[in-house]
């Protein structure tokens, strides 16, 4: 096992550096000279040649990477063109506003998707599958940011219960983690009910019938663990959107985040901090992947034995 | 010849008529063909220049009512015909980012599955190059970096839906390459190119009709997502994104603003939900029960 | 004669399966006994109704879409459809274990196999969970598995060896009666003998009376004490080994013999069955056999036979048997 784990830990490195250069490479792509956005349009031709020139704006993208990388390596994003503070240190003050989000948005998720996904599988075309299915369904449907409208709406602006905004005590985190969670838990709560309903017509579950276990210990010893393992696979993916998902979910509740300083950085063209906060969105979720994987190799003994 | 096409027509019959079995599906077709009719009537619906984006400040803000369904916005527009003509926008950007998608993602996937080996290899890291980066994100660097514009959305779309149509078109190729059909292709001298495209590609159509549905759906909500943080479509174009995004301002004193663009997604991508699982299900009824 | 002591007397038992395409009638009143510690073999097609009559006798049935809609089954004087399903659950693999036919799937992919045979000893003995692994070892080795590959998982097992893991879980309880479900069809013929004979042995070991499922009549002729042929839910003959193979009586049995190669007459034409199993939800009327029955009568079509005594251990399901049907077997039998 610790084979595989250093095996996958070294893996992520062609990962990250891949991903890097791929976001390096589309940024790059963007038009308008940087060194004459930074100085203004009134600065002279020569001050906006020589400061092209120190910030390496003239060599090839490959060599500009190489640097950026080396920098990165010390923890080095460059220079905010906005605020002129290290892009490293701005993200480093609102990773853990994004981290406690997206946390909380998760665990909310898987927290209500499997125990529903596995009521629902094991009472088929019940009520309370139907029910479950139906939300499900909506769930998946439903932008999250929609979502986020909404429980202001009712949440906040009518029954005053929740602040629609901010990040000041553990209220202000109830409307975005379940504006953030509700997609993931009906992606999830689907993907529990379908795999559920295909391991409970196993031939093993009816051995472990035929051996006289329990029809609960069955469900829930026999059937849960074969059944986690499409479910671990969606939740990884999941994570993804998750991120994503982050970013619109902070713009909606003015999340003093990661997402908002995307946006924010984006819409003032500070491209070094756009470059920085999607790299280290990457990275977060090449490694939660790796934790995925990993966890994989823990629920699957066929998994964990390929890599022996 | 004429054999193996009517056998292809009976089978394309069979899962015709088990989709049409299938309730939830049809409901979800009809909202779909209902969607498509009125964007393509929406000048019809309601004229674009007087109606969509022409300002009648002397109405703004209205709640709903016989005149206007939805209401007016802010600047006293018809929130019905907005939407309307937002939807125009939404399936023309899916239906166009989730191409691009099929044509490079497939192409790509065939390529990878056909030959395996180190052209496989190249092209599925490569493609998990891209999967590392959530797709959401992905597109929104890549309208960053372009500029916010109707073109640049649709192609960040695109690409950022791209490896997941290699993955499965890939998969779908491994599974047919090796059979006879394609052996006896290859004995009388066909080229891999033909063979990928006349042989193997239309004997893999069922993951591919899958996917491109539940596609379109993410592409949708991509677009919106995009407009909602402004980088899609910019007023005063109508987009069901973008009207969220001013709507918002307006929450506590007319939430119609926000309720009914909401409201256009929600049951847009419902549809392509259920028809895409109603398809997965007639397409492999193996995987039902 | 003294009272013949039955392990399980099953009497009348009818089972359906309501189906999106309609309602399957998998049993239609079957009877079967199997005396203690003999062995009984259950021939019959795919889609008879064995693995079905097998898994009532668990009461595994699922349901919905199944239901046993009449009869009774008594295991050791007792009708198991009076237990409640806590009861019916001490009963499984203590009384009556099962083995079923496919070992690829029928052991579970994320447990141990010892975790697997130790949870039956736990389930029913008073034993603490090391106890339990110790015996699960021991009953590895006992089917010929080494007793340390106990922390191994099923894929790290070949198709035999899975078997013998599930042969173990069936028997380390020592069961009164052991349903054996196709257990070898699964297997390379190599491995078949193996098998079979383990669960020879452990059967005369431990006394265990045994349901033998199979299609194969090679593996009846080696194991069984009696046999019951099954066709379309029904018995249509049951008798003992000899009855069966030296005095065959049903026209379908005959077929079953016919469909088999004889090595001493190659020359000689197989005999298959003409046509297939009856769509299960569309049975014939009449005698569910008569499609294919070379020997159908107009009457064949219309009455259902009654079982027929020919001795005190020999019964048939053929109006050719019955007085005055005017049906006869070609002169063959009287």
């Amino acid at each position: 096992m610790h084979k595989y784990v250093i095996k996958r830990l070294l893996m992520l490195i062609p990962v990250i550096v891949g991903v890097s250069f791929l976001v390096f490479f589309i940024m790059s792509l963007a038009p308008g000279d940087t060194a004459r956005m930074i100085l203004g349009d009134d600065a002279p031709i020569e001050a906006v040649e020589a400061l092209r020139e120190e910030l390496g704006l003239n060599d090839p993208v490959l060599v500009r990477y190489a640097h950026y990388m080396l920098d990165l390596l010390h923890g080095d994003l460059g220079t905010s063109y906005k605020s002129n503070r290290p892009v490293f240190s701005e993200i480093a003050a609102r990773f853990p506003a994004t981290f406690r989000l997206s946390f909380w948005g998760m665990l909310f998720a898987v927290a209500l998707s499997i125990p529903i996904g596995i009521i629902s599988a094991t009472r088929q075309y019940s009520i309370a599958d139907s029910i479950s299915m139906v939300l499900a369904l909506l769930g998946v449907a439903t932008p999250n940011f929609w979502l986020g409208l909404m429980l202001i709406i009712a949440f906040s602006l009518n029954l005053r219960w929740f602040p629609s905004g901010g990040a000041e005590g553990w209220k202000s985190l109830v409307l975005p983690v379940i504006t953030l969670g509700t997609g993931c838990m009906a992606n999830i709560t689907r993907t529990t009910r379908s795999s559920m309903l295909e391991v409970i017509r196993q031939d093993y579950i009816r051995t472990a019938k035929a051996k006289g276990v329990s029809h609960s210990k069955v469900i829930n010893k026999h059937a849960l663990k074969n059944a986690l393992i499409p479910v671990v696979t969606v939740i990884g993916l999941q994570f993804g959107a998750l991120l994503g998902g982050a970013v619109l979910t902070e713009a909606v509740f003015a999340w003093p985040g990661l997402g908002t300083y995307l946006v924010n950085s984006i819409k003032a063209k500070d491209t070094p901090a756009v470059l920085g906060c999607v790299i280290i969105f990457s990275i977060c979720f090449s490694i939660v992947n790796l934790g995925v994987d990993l966890l994989y190799a823990y629920i699957d003994p066929r998994i964990k034995s390929k890599y022996k | 010849m004429s054999a193996e096409r009517t056998k292809k027509r009976s089978m394309a019959v069979e899962i015709w008529q088990r989709l049409l079995r299938n309730k939830m599906a049809m409901l979800g077709l009809v909202i779909l063909v209902a969607l498509a009719l009125s964007a393509v009537f929406a000048d019809v619906i309601a004229d674009y220049d007087t109606k969509v984006v022409a300002q009648n400040i002397s109405e703004r803000l209205q709640g709903p009512s016989a005149a206007h369904w939805f209401g007016t916005d802010e600047f006293g527009r018809d929130i019905f015909a907005r939407i309307v003509h937002g939807g125009r926008v939404s399936l023309v950007v899916g239906l166009i980012s989730v191409s691009v998608s099929l044509l490079v993602g497939g192409s790509l996937g065939a390529f990878a599955g056909f030959y395996g080996g180190r052209v496989d290899n190249v092209i599925m890291r490569v493609m998990d190059v891209f999967l590392a980066v959530p797709s959401i994100l992905l597109a929104i660097t890549i309208v960053a970096a372009l500029g916010t514009n109707l073109v640049n959305v649709m192609l960040a779309i695109g690409v950022s839906n791209t490896p997941n149509f290699a993955r499965i078109v890939r998969a779908a190729v491994m599974g047919v390459k090796d059979q006879e059909f394609v052996e006896s292709a290859r004995a009388i001298g066909t080229s891999n190119t033909e063979i990928i495209f006349r042989e193997i590609l239309p004997n893999c159509m069922a993951p591919i009709i899958v996917q491109s549905t539940l596609s379109v759906a993410s592409a949708i909500l991509s677009t919106a997502s995009l407009s909602f943080i402004g980088l899609g479509v910019q007023p005063p174009d109508p987009e069901w994104g973008a009207m969220l995004s001013s709507g918002r301002n307006f929450l506590r004193d007319a939430m119609h603003l926000t309720l009914f663009p909401g409201l256009a997604i929600v049951v847009t991508i419902l549809a392509l939900n259920l028809l895409g699982d109603g398809l997965r299900d007639a397409l492999d009824p193996r995987l039902k029960q | 004669m003294a009272e013949k002591q039955y392990c399980i007397d099953i009497k009348d038992l009818a089972v359906k399966f309501t189906t999106m395409d309609g309602v399957v009638h998998a049993i239609n009143g079957v009877d079967l006994k199997i005396e203690k510690g003999k062995t009984l073999g259950l021939v019959g097609e795919t889609g008879a109704g064995k693995t079905t009559t097998a898994l009532s006798i668990l009461r595994l049935i699922p349901n919905p879409p199944g239901e046993i809609t009449s009869g009774t089954i008594v295991l050791e004087e007792k009708n198991i459809f009076e237990y409640t399903e806590k009861e019916m659950e001490a009963i499984r693999g203590k009384q009556v274990s099962m083995i079923f036919q496919d070992p690829m799937t029928s052991l579970n992919p994320v447990m141990t196999v010892g975790d697997q045979i130790a949870e039956v000893i736990q389930l029913h003995e008073n034993v603490d969970a090391k106890g339990a692994l110790e015996k699960a070892k021991e009953m590895l080795e006992m089917v010929g598995i080494p007793g340390n590959r106990a922390g191994e998982y099923p894929h790290q097992f070949s198709g035999g060896m899975k078997q013998r893991v599930i042969i173990a879980m069936a028997l380390v309880c020592n069961p009164h009666l052991l349903i054996a479900d196709e257990p070898t069809t699964a297997l390379d013929v190599t491995i078949q003998a193996q098998v079979l004979d383990l669960m020879q042995k452990l059967k005369e070991k431990y006394g265990t009376s045994m349901l033998m499922i199979t299609h194969d009549l090679g593996i009846v002729a080696e194991v069984c004490d009696e046999v019951s042929i099954m066709y379309a839910g029904r018995i249509v003959e049951h008798g003992t080994l000899e009855d069966i193979f030296n005095r065959t009586s049903h026209p379908y049995t005959e077929g079953l013999f016919g469909s088999l190669p004889n090595i001493e007459k190659r020359e000689e034409e197989l005999k298959p069955i003409p046509g297939l199993m009856p769509d299960p939800t569309n049975l014939p009327a009449g005698c569910p056999f008569h499609p294919r029955c070379v020997y159908c009568q107009e009457i064949c079509k219309s009455r259902v036979p009654a079982q027929t005594h020919l001795s005190d251990t020999h019964t048939v399901a053929c109006l050719a048997y019955e007085e005055g049907t005017g049906v006869s077997l070609g002169g063959k039998h009287s």
